[in-house]
């Protein structure tokens, strides 16, 4: 797969719970072998969107295709896309170590994987500790420990720095790097922009609506303005700081909810919005 | 989906469930076992027979049946509870996949519960009444009602799973099971005992040989449960389908 392929596409995508929409017509085609940081505050629609692209929540409207199909239509989608979702847990009383050898088995893989993986992740030296006694870093790094157990081809990573130290989110960082340079689909939901900014190659930012959706460089001007600066006038336009406003006159056009398609002529990567 | 079999049996092998809850099983049914050989002479000598306090022995032993249904629904909630649910769902590759996945695990460990508890029960129906003053007694009545032990247990395995798959929440699973059993289905027993007999668990008292009046034919039991069983498995999926994974 080539950076000119499309490896996540979402079309229409909405999502409503009891009247209150969660995530509306979301469209975005996501390029295989780049880092994309999907970009929102809390609450912002980012962990819907990425569960509703996992068939892990159906759609209100619209469609999410991972590698060209519905992940549930998707052949060996458990060997082809590793999944690290905010909130998933550990099997109760397994340990670090054990916890890996269970998913290996559904998987199919040897058991030896497991401590491939615990060494690629830095968690070797834990692999008898209890996943209950794990610090909120070592569970991150073990979830993407099971993450990576298949190989895929694809990852989502749902909020993966969320309780890193600083050596952990280097870590992260450098990681999320290396998987990219190997050819990997790297999808990425955050917060922290600062984190992000020294990570991804492309962005999403979504507030419910698709705010944005194009290459880190173009949103930043070459670095000219803050990812973050950007970031604020782009969710929440009343609140923009006048350098912010001098900074998005010399940017490119900033699409706004309404007008969030437009990015897509303003664009050429293959990251984008559609009409 | 012998990968996924095996994960998942791997998966419910892992912490304390897999022992506790048949220990548990155990004691209590050691409990009512003491309870009936305690009072086995004097119910000897009002006109009973050791045969029969036998036969209460053995029947004690279906109280098992309760703990293999609640490893049913722990094996299944606690991966909602835990946050386990989404990574089985996705490396299980369809959710009906890690639904039957877990019907087997499960019914497989209700077999296991039913083996354990007519191993301990033929036990119990030996050495229990030594103690107490009078010989043991046991004949094919006896075997039938051990056979119906086993036979409930197994069959509450997968029951309890689809509890689990349809409450979700692994307190309210385990709650409804015991007030199911020993709350609602008794005390309608005791109201309406014409209509209650078509209930689970009530039909389990057929299966396990019971004594009380107004039960099913062992044929019509089966085929009631059978019945439970097939609505709870069509309910349980179509909600395991359509409903978001927490």
């Amino acid at each position: 797969m080539t950076t000119n392929d499309t490896a996540v596409s979402l079309s229409g995508l909405t999502k409503t719970y009891k009247g209150v929409t969660a995530v509306d017509d979301l469209t975005v085609d996501i390029r295989a072998g780049r880092v994309t940081g999907l970009l929102g505050r809390n609450g912002a629609g980012k962990t819907t969107t990425l569960r509703m692209l996992l068939g892990l929540a159906a759609p209100t409207a619209g469609t999410a295709t991972i590698l060209g199909r519905p992940y549930a239509e998707l052949p060996d989608a458990a060997h082809r896309v590793g999944v690290s979702m905010d909130g998933m847990g550990g099997v109760p009383g397994a340990t670090v170590r054990s916890e890996l050898r269970i998913w290996c088995t559904v998987l199919g893989l040897p058991a030896t994987r497991a401590d491939e993986v615990m060494e690629i992740t830095g968690i070797a030296d834990a692999a008898t500790r209890p996943v209950k006694g794990c610090s909120t870093g070592m569970r991150q790094r073990l979830a993407l420990a099971a993450a990576l157990l298949a190989d895929p081809e694809v990852l989502v990573l749902d909020e993966p720095a969320n309780g890193l130290d600083p050596d952990g989110i280097r870590w992260l960082r450098d990681t999320l790097r290396s998987l990219a340079g190997e050819g990997r689909t790297v999808l990425v939901s955050s917060h922290q922009l600062a984190e992000l900014e020294q990570t991804v190659d492309d962005v999403v930012i979504m507030q419910r609506t698709l705010r944005y959706a194009g290459t880190l460089a173009d949103l930043t001007g070459h670095g000219a303005t803050r990812l973050e600066d950007r970031f604020f006038e782009l969710v929440d336009p009343a609140a923009t700081s006048p350098a912010a406003e001098n900074l998005a006159a010399t940017a490119p056009t900033t699409p706004t909810p309404s007008t969030a398609a437009p990015a897509a002529v303003r664009t050429p990567e293959r990251i984008t919005s559609r009409a | 989906m012998r990968n996924l079999v095996a994960g998942e049996a791997r998966k419910a092998l892992t912490g304390r469930i897999w022992w506790y809850l048949p220990l548990a099983g155990a004691w209590l049914c050691l409990i009512t076992t003491f309870g009936y050989v305690s009072e086995g002479e004097k119910a000897i000598a009002s006109g009973s027979t050791a045969l029969a306090v036998g036969q209460d022995v053995a029947r004690a032993w279906m109280m098992m049946f309760l703990l293999a249904a609640v490893f049913g629904a722990v094996a299944v909630t606690r991966d909602y509870g835990s946050g386990t649910m989404v990574r089985s769902v996705l490396l299980a590759g369809s959710r009906t996949r890690l639904f039957g996945a877990k019907l087997i695990v499960s019914t497989v460990a209700g077999a296991l519960f039913g083996l354990f508890a007519a191993a301990l029960g033929t036990a119990s129906v030996y050495l229990a009444p030594g103690p107490f003053g009078f010989e043991a007694a046991a004949d094919g009545e006896t075997a039938l009602i051990l056979f119906g032990v086993f036979a409930c247990c197994t069959l509450a395995g997968p029951w309890g799973a689809l509890v689990g798959w349809i409450v979700r929440n692994q307190t309210a699973a385990v709650v409804t099971l015991l007030v199911l059993t020993l709350l609602v289905d008794p005390g309608l027993q005791r109201i309406v005992p014409d209509a209650s007999k078509y209930l689970l668990t009530i039909a389990m008292s057929s299966v396990y040989r019971d004594v009380k009046p107004d039960l099913l034919s062992l044929p019509m039991a089966y085929a009631v449960i059978a019945a439970w069983l097939a609505a709870a498995f069509f309910v349980g999926r179509r909600l395991v389908r359509t409903r978001d994974i927490a």
